[in-house]
């Protein structure tokens, strides 16, 4: 039985103007992303990905096309609705962790239930146990400076995970990482992922790629097949030359 | 979001960035403590003012007088033309008819006439001796025209005579040798003094008469009229006034009263009734008009004082509105941050607007600290200079004090949280209304 997808996405225009210049960001994009899936969204810089994902999240407003999520219509929302769209279906983990930097690693995961109406014990049970399954429980009263790269980056994991969001969106999430602790985050978010949520990642790692069910190619706004995404890689990015000492 | 939320993340907020929100804060604390410095003072002013009064205590009480100016003037000018009516006089006397007319207004408790005495009279008692200010009232008991005792009854009847505060203290021995302690007056109550009238003939011959009287009461201070006065019946007055006139009594039914205290039966009433004994033609005026004018002169003064403090809280809300607007552009990607993780628009304008008000409500709360405090110093500081200038002059007088009222503080802190309030406005509106995107991506 083929399963209803979680996200539809149709004929998905995004145009910035920078004054007399216009940017395609997206330039009509159809995809479905199945319940449950990891999907891996690759693409040179500049391709639109992080454009994408925020539209996906509900960040953004598309300039034309429909996003759907879930059977409901992102385009069509208002502000108020887009905001508890947020807070209730989506976790955004980000390249630059995004952490407030004066808040312990526990306050910083429980700063989307604060704008929630859930009881301030519950609070601290559920930031706990999400800063655990990072593996983070001792670092929970350390400040984001207390802490290396990788461990931030858990903590940003956390803060996505603690409203339980079906929909997690990483943009680039190991970028700003060095390898061990950048194959840790992805390590973890395909645990999320056999967990059943649905895991959308922005990245160039192409490690990444072996815990994806599918993976998206992005060119100038498009998607486009592998082959092609081979084909043009080869043309615009030659093969560095190594360098001679 | 919750209130409780909300506020413990605005405090937090606030307390992420101390040293700002305090000098932010100072501004706010000068402005309200000037407001409520000056208002204080202007409050102090009145109150002083209003207990210098010269004695209104009764606030129930009317002055009316008949009304002679206008009508002198009017026949002193015929008019042109003629006019039909046969110009009877204008003149307004206050006759028993108009009497019982005034105290037919709804309203209207007593209509009393006083008169004074015509002639001279001394007071004696035992060795002691006063010169009389009489006054005769057309009632039987003080009580009615809102007079208050200090001992004795306020009875008047004929035969007997109620002192005033001050005329106790009047009483003098004459003919002291040099060197000669003046005697303690004994207590007067209840005892007999002897009234001297004295009067002289065309041709020069004194004629005096003696009058035995029991004094039945003292009135307490009231810092008016009565206090130098004593009283006695009308009717008495009346045959001591007809022996000043050779025999001849006054008809009052031709020339009326010349002095008539009229009084209501509320405070609430005066007004309206001064008014209407007014539009009959007569002068009316009630001590209560003078109270609210010198009123509402200082509820001008406690606004342009008001006014004046207002200003510098003005300059302090554009010190808010700057920190507000700093503090959104440090906080961009925090308000990207927390818009992606689900805060509304309507939430993050809460919690700047909050945060703004909060710096108005701290700064408020030190400035009514603060303006109190400085009243309060204020008050110490004159008390002492009026003390020691008290020591030179023998006697103790207002002077510039502040008064503080409860209300003022309340009012104070709450109008500088109004002002964090609007000046968050604006700042706050662009931090709820930046797009996340734009936000987290800000440097
Ligand atoms: N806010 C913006 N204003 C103008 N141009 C933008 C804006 N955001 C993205 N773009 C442009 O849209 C294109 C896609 O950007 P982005 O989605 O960030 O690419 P990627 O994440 O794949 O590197 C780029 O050319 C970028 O310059
Ligand atoms: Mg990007």
């Amino acid at each position: 039985m083929s399963e209803q997808p979680v996200i539809q996405i149709r004929n998905l225009r995004k145009t910035f103007t920078m004054g007399k210049q216009k940017v395609h960001a997206l330039a009509g994009v159809d995809l479905d992303i199945a319940p449950g899936s990891l999907t891996v969204i690759m693409g040179p810089s500049g391709s639109g990905k992080s454009t994408l994902l925020y539209l996906l999240g509900g960040l953004d407003r598309p300039t034309s096309g429909t996003i759907q999520v879930n059977g409901r219509y992102l385009d069509q929302m208002d502000e108020n609705d887009l905001g508890l769209f947020r807070r209730k279906s989506v976790g955004f983990i980000f390249q630059s962790f995004n952490l407030i930097p004066s808040m312990t690693a526990m306050q910083n995961v429980i700063f989307p239930m604060r704008f929630t109406g859930v009881s301030n014990k519950e609070r601290q049970k559920q930031a706990a146990r999400m800063l655990s399954q990072v593996g983070l429980a001792k670092r929970a009263l350390h400040r984001p400076t207390e802490l290396s790269g990788g461990q931030q980056q858990r903590v940003a994991v956390a803060r996505a995970l603690v409203n339980n969001p079906p929909i997690i969106l990483a943009d680039e999430p190991t970028g700003n990482l060095d390898t061990t602790s950048g194959f840790g985050i992805m390590k973890l978010l395909s645990k999320l992922n056999l967990e059943g949520r649905t895991v959308i990642v922005v990245t160039h790692d192409m490690r990444m790629c072996q815990f994806a069910s599918n993976i998206i190619y992005l060119l100038d706004g498009l998607t486009v097949s592998e082959a092609e995404y081979e084909a043009a890689s080869h043309f615009e990015i030659p093969e560095e030359e190594p360098e001679e000492v | 979001m919750r209130f409780w939320d909300l506020v413990s993340l605005i405090s937090e907020n606030l307390r992420r960035r101390k040293g700002r929100v305090f000098l932010t804060a100072v501004g706010v604390v000068i402005g309200t403590a000037a407001v409520v410095l000056l208002v204080s003072l202007a409050t102090g002013l009145q109150k002083s003012a209003t207990s210098n009064l010269w004695g209104i205590t009764d606030l129930s009480r009317i002055d009316v007088y008949p009304n002679y100016g206008e009508g002198m003037y009017m026949e002193a000018v015929p008019m042109g033309g003629g006019g039909g009516g046969g110009t009877t006089s204008n003149v307004k006397l206050l006759t028993p008819t108009v009497l019982d007319e005034i105290a037919a207004i709804p309203g209207v408790k007593f209509v009393i006439p006083r008169d004074y005495m015509y002639g001279q009279g001394m007071i004696q008692f035992g060795k002691f001796e006063t010169w009389a200010g009489l006054m005769g009232v057309k009632t039987d008991n003080l009580e009615n025209l809102g007079y208050e005792l200090d001992r004795g009854s306020m009875e008047l009847r004929k035969g007997t005579i109620v002192a005033g505060s001050w005329v106790v203290q009047n009483f003098y021995v004459p003919n002291l040798r040099p060197g000669q302690e003046m005697p303690e007056l004994p207590d007067i109550l209840d005892q007999r003094v002897k009234l001297k009238l004295t009067k002289w003939t065309t041709d020069g011959q004194e004629v005096s008469r003696t009058v035995e009287l029991k004094v039945v009461g003292v009135l307490r201070e009231m810092r008016n009229e009565a206090d130098g006065s004593f009283f006695v019946s009308m009717e008495e007055l009346e045959a001591w006034n007809t022996w000043f006139n050779n025999g001849q009594r006054i008809n009052r039914n031709k020339n009326g009263y010349n002095d008539v205290i009229v009084r209501a039966e509320s405070p609430e009433v005066v007004m309206d009734v001064t008014q209407q004994i007014n539009d009959m033609g007569y002068m009316a005026y009630s001590p209560q008009s003078t109270v609210e004018g010198i009123n509402s002169f200082f509820v001008i003064l406690q606004v342009v004082f008001g006014g004046i403090g207002a200003i510098a809280l003005l300059v302090a809300a554009i010190g808010i509105a700057n920190t507000m607007t700093m503090a959104i552009l440090e906080r961009t990607r925090e308000i990207g941050l927390m818009k992606a993780v689900g805060a509304t628009n309507r939430d993050v304008l809460t919690i700047f607007l909050g945060e703004a008000a909060g710096i108005g409500f701290l700064g408020g709360l030190g400035g009514a600290l603060l303006g109190w405090v400085g009243g309060y110093a204020l008050n110490v500081v004159s008390m002492q200079f009026l003390a020691s200038q008290a020591q030179q002059q023998g006697y103790m007088s207002t002077g510039l004090t502040a008064d503080t009222p409860l209300w003022l503080l309340l009012f104070a802190i709450l109008f500088a949280t109004l002002v964090g309030f609007l000046s968050g406005l604006y700042p706050a509106l662009r931090a709820a209304t930046l797009e996340p995107v734009t936000a987290l991506k800000y440097e």
